[in-house]
């Protein structure tokens, strides 16, 4: 790992020189930037109480973007290149910048060339580049354990405790997977305006599956997540910062898997018909913020460039007709990504340079306002608001989430509850399934009870949330005091798919929706 | 990418210097070298857009390696290592797995060699040594033929007709080389196909269209290019005004894309060895009996001649090969790498969770363990899974679409969907997605008005789609699914009563 910090220490010296004169040499370059990146993991896994896998990697990559043209066509290219420990050869380190710059541009000229003749021939496709001014920052990893300390039989160990303790909870845990791994992130960005941006993030994460079974024939599956921006100590110790604490593995996992045992044995959600009032927990809302707040404020996809994939954004459905600056929620309803915030999501600045900072996406119930990138931003008259980010330095970097929450209330969320003559508590996020521009949803949840009187009472699994986006938003008529954010490792994005961790959560919310069981 | 020459005398080279370490009961060495291309389409009329928005690519070249120690037969080690394919990264590679070792009381050892696999990996693909530019070209040319189709035909009424043509085209090509102490000669594969999907959409008109094309020759590259920007355009400009159907019971005809994303998500996770083994899968206790109706054959086929994805050999060195897994309806066969395999075979429970209809000699070839990376294509750094290739649904006593259209009477067909989820967990077999497009009504046996895409959603469970379906078509149609390796060769199934909900409802 140390040899390969030198090759970021080697790049951060001569690599703006070496970027500058390509983008000198190479006509028609309005900007051009590299991305390189050194990763430190180790990681373990175990299953049913005994280990299955430890390992330890570094990696290396590289990644060049080149924009080339003016603002009647422009082109763009990328080119991403697993380099590893070839790295440490500075030649090589040099040669793969060149070759990689090489490909960009002659993919960018090739767009640029074909975009003037498309805007020629037909009077469509242009592209727009807002230009940000050169930053040098350097920025540290927090941690309290170096990932690259940790000894591989420590996390090893860690795991197969765990997992063996879930084991003997009893006969009803039919299958237990545990795993987790500590990571030492150094992100280096490089651009030709002058841009020379040092990050490093340490990341840690744990994650239980657990296959419960029942007397009576139930079976429960359950999967959840913790993690920090932060060392081993974050799993072993656990985490007791808000808004993004977390239990040490092992209770984490026995939690999870008494849930489990506990939901086997419940029956399945028969749902009600019609709409009811329902209170949805903040591990709830993490996914609900995730798929209806988060992705549709994403600009890309607002801007409908990802329509052939994952759709559109219900919260823009032309420049001229969207809901910028109008009501889509309760008063009591705010929303913001965050990348400030040290939890999962956290980061200084984008993969382009641009430093990250506090978007608003619901004031007080109006929307206002979408990540984007420097095009993106460019589009729609806005600045560059530090939002775009690949999951790894091989892929080109996308419009993604930070920490996308729902803003905290002044209610207990005793009270919330305490309120409902009859409704039902939605408890933990599980699968998503949404419309195609997120304006309505079905998200399952891990426990349903019912409220009598304002107590939750009976316990039910395979329960499902149903509702209209800005419906469910409307009718909101409590907001909890109880912000939390949830570790999300896997939202995929993009083609090819890329696979990014993030933070989202909220506090306790009641609203009204329809609920669906077992089919 | 690096040449398979290279590859091969890497691991050739690297297991002769493991063979030399007498601490070692048995090793495998795996490189791999992956490039994946792809040029993504993005037109929006009335918005700022760069037709192309960017042509991208990742290389990845590196190795990785599995080690068992002599001390211990279930003592054993792996890593791997990006980029750098020396005799140094060799050393540092077996240090890491010497610190990696665990003892796994189901590790079986390692895979037996393959004997008999061609060590030159069959036939050259077609589209391992093209440019990079073909990519860009390809789909420069079908963004300009869906938009000179609506320049020409576009009705002079649509002045702010929400163009939005996207979509890309997507090259995949991968390079592996295998040597362990288990074969004598070094096994190397590669392959190179893509994929290719347009989507049109005409906001003003809430038409949408979508043309895909799967292969792996010049000749299919070209066709696609050719075709499937004007074909899907063609049909939005086609598309009559919507209806939006509501919420009930309907006789549906589901097409092969619908079917690829129910069986990706849904059934193909269910068909592994490891599914069976963990206790969550959607048919725990059902092998050997009626999962589906008779008329129906499910086959994954790496080896299949007219398959997009073409493979001779796993990535743990086994032949690649046919695995049926549903024969006339009965469940006989699963995806299954070389642990999983063993570990299923050799478990105390392993009858209750098979279920009693599994024959009592049963075996299970580990002919499907593969490393398939996030971007879809074989990687170094990815673990051995059981993974699909060609995913292949034979039919018994089909008719034609034409004949199933008639059939369906009144009712509605399914064209296209996404976000199909497990919704309930794996193992409940309850699915929701949402109609996403090219989806229509059909009334007294014809195909009438397009349903408003988006406006319909399935909530149900695999068997009312697999069980008994009314019809289903004799011929199967290549399709695949957004950020799914597999490519799929479906009929379109006609299944009654099937629940559908109004999304805005």
């Amino acid at each position: 790992m140390k040899e390969l910090l030198d090759a970021i220490a080697f790049l951060k010296r001569h690599g703006p020189a070496e970027l500058a004169r390509l983008a000198k040499s190479n006509a028609g370059t309005i900007n051009a930037a590299v991305r390189f990146e050194v990763v430190f993991r180790r990681s373990a896994s175990a299953e049913n109480g005994a280990p299955r896998r430890t390992s330890e990697h570094e990696s290396a990559a590289l990644g060049i973007s080149v924009a080339t043209g003016a603002a009647h066509a422009i082109g763009y290219g990328y080119s991403g290149i697993d380099i590893g420990r070839a790295a440490l050869r500075r030649a090589r380190l040099i040669g793969s910048l060149r070759s990689g710059f090489e490909a960009a541009y002659e993919r960018a000229r090739l767009c640029e060339k074909r975009s003037a003749e498309l805007r020629r021939e037909f009077g469509i496709g242009a592209g727009h580049w807002a230009a940000a001014p050169p930053l040098q920052a350097d920025k540290a990893a927090a941690y309290a354990r170096d990932p690259r300390s940790v000894p591989n039989g420590e996390i090893a160990h860690l795991v197969a405790e765990t997992s063996r303790a879930v084991a003997q909870l009893g006969r009803e845990v039919a299958f237990n997977a545990i795993s987790a791994f500590t990571e030492s992130r150094h992100e280096l960005f490089i651009d030709s305006d002058g841009s020379v941006i040092s990050q490093a993030f340490a990341v840690s994460q744990g994650d239980c599956y657990v296959v419960a079974q029942s007397d009576g024939g139930g079976v429960q599956e359950s999967h959840d997540t913790i993690g920090q921006q932060r060392g081993l100590e974050c799993l072993t110790d656990g985490w007791p910062e808000q808004p993004m604490s977390n239990p040490g593995l092992t209770d984490f996992s026995i939690d999870l898997a008494r849930e489990s045992c506990e939901l086997a044995a419940a029956p399945p959600l028969k749902p009600p018909a019609g709409e009811v009032v329902v209170v949805t927990d903040p591990h709830f809302n993490a996914l609900l913020v995730h798929e209806i707040v988060g992705h549709p404020s994403e600009a890309d996809r607002a801007l409908k460039m990802e329509a052939g994939y994952a759709g559109r954004s219900w919260l823009l459905r032309s420049l001229r007709d969207n809901e910028i600056g109008r009501r889509i929620g309760s008063p009591l309803l705010s929303a913001c990504s965050d990348p400030a915030i040290r939890a999962f999501g956290h980061y200084g600045y984008d993969h382009e340079g641009t430093p990250g900072r506090r978007v608003m996406h619901i004031d007080r119930g109006i929307f206002s306002g979408f990540m984007n990138s420097r095009a993106t931003a460019a589009i729609m008259g806005a600045e560059p608001n530090g939002s775009v980010r690949a999951s790894n330095v091989r892929f080109a970097p996308l419009i993604r989430m930070s920490n996308t929450f729902f803003m905290p209330g002044d209610s207990a969320p005793g009270d919330i509850i305490g309120e409902v003559e009859h409704g039902y508590y939605v408890c933990g996020n599980r699968i998503p399934s949404i419309a195609e521009s997120r304006e309505s949803f079905r998200i399952s949840a891990r426990r349903v009870y019912e409220i009598d009187h304002g107590q939750p009472g009976r316990l039910f699994r395979a329960g499902s949330v149903i509702g209209g986006s800005k419906h469910f938003f409307m009718h909101v008529d409590a907001v909890g005091n109880d912000l939390r954010l949830i570790a999300i490792p896997n939202c995929g994005k993009g083609q090819p798919m890329q696979v990014k961790r993030m933070s989202n959560g909220g506090p306790t919310l009641r609203s009204r929706a329809r609920l669906a069981g077992g089919e | 990418m690096l040449p398979r020459a290279e590859l091969k005398r890497f691991a050739a080279q690297a297991a002769a210097m493991l063979a030399r370490d007498r601490d070692l009961a048995a090793f495998e060495v795996y490189a791999s070298s992956t490039e994946q291309i792809v040029a993504r389409i993005n037109c929006t009329g009335e918005i700022v857009s760069r037709g192309v928005e960017e042509v991208k690519s990742l290389a990845a070249d590196g190795f990785a390696l599995r080690i068992v120690t002599r001390r211990d037969p279930h003592e054993t080690g792996s890593a791997f290592v990006a980029g750098d394919l020396s005799t140094a990264s060799v050393k540092q590679a077996l240090a890491q797995a010497l610190d990696a070792l665990v003892v796994d009381p189901d590790f079986p050892g390692l895979p037996p060699g393959s004997g008999g696999i061609a060590a030159g990996g069959g036939q050259k693909p077609g589209l391992i040594g093209v440019s990079h530019l073909v990519v860009a070209r390809a789909a420069w040319t079908t963004l300009k033929g869906a938009v000179a189709e609506f320049a020409r035909r576009a009705p002079p009424h649509l002045r702010n007709p929400g163009l939005i043509i996207g979509g890309d085209f997507t090259l995949t090509r991968e390079r592996i080389a295998i040597g362990s102490s288990r074969r004598a000669d070094i096994g190397c594969d590669q392959d190179a196909y893509f994929s290719a999907s347009v989507t049109v959409i005409i906001e003003e008109t809430q038409a949408k269209a979508t043309a895909s094309a799967i292969g792996r020759s010049s000749e299919e590259l070209r066709r696609a290019q050719t075709s499937l920007g004007r074909d899907a355009m063609r049909r939005a400009l086609d598309s009559r005004p919507p209806v939006r159907p509501g919420s009930g019971r309907y006789r549906v005809l589901i097409g092969p894309q619908p079917l690829g994303e129910i069986l990706s998500y849904m059934v193909v996770p269910s068909l592994t060895s490891g599914a069976f083994y963990r206790g969550d899968s959607a048919y725990q206790g059902r092998f050997g009996s009626s999962v589906m109706d008779p008329r129906i054959s499910l086959i994954e086929d790496a080896t299949a001649p007219h398959g997009a994805i073409q493979r001779s050999m796993t990535c743990e060195g086994l032949p690649a090969r046919r695995t049926l897994l549903i024969r006339d309806g009965r469940l006989s066969g699963l995806l299954s790498n070389f642990y999983d395999r063993n570990r299923l075979l050799s478990d105390d429970a392993r009858l209750r969770k098979l279920g009693a209809s599994a024959p009592a000699a049963l075996d299970i070839a580990a002919g499907n363990g593969y490393r398939i990376g996030e971007h879809g294509a074989r990687s170094f750094d990815t673990a051995i899974h059981s993974s699909a290739s060609n995913i292949i649904i034979k039919t018994k006593d089909g008719a034609s679409l034409a004949q199933l259209i008639r059939q369906v009477g009144n009712g509605i067909m399914i064209g296209r969907v996404w976000y199909t989820y497990p919704i309930n967990g794996q193992r409940a077999g309850d699915f929701t997605c949402t109609v996403s497009g090219d989806s229509y009504l059909i009334e007294d046996g014809r195909i009438s008005a397009p349903i408003a895409p988006n406006c319909l959603r399935i909530n149900a469970h695999i068997d009312q789609v697999f069980a008994a379906p009314a019809a289903l078509t004799a011929r199967s149609t290549p399709t695949f699914v957004w950020g799914q390796p597999e490519a799929f060769y479906l009929p379109a199934l006609m299944v009654d009563g099937l629940p559908l909900a109004s999304a805005s409802q």
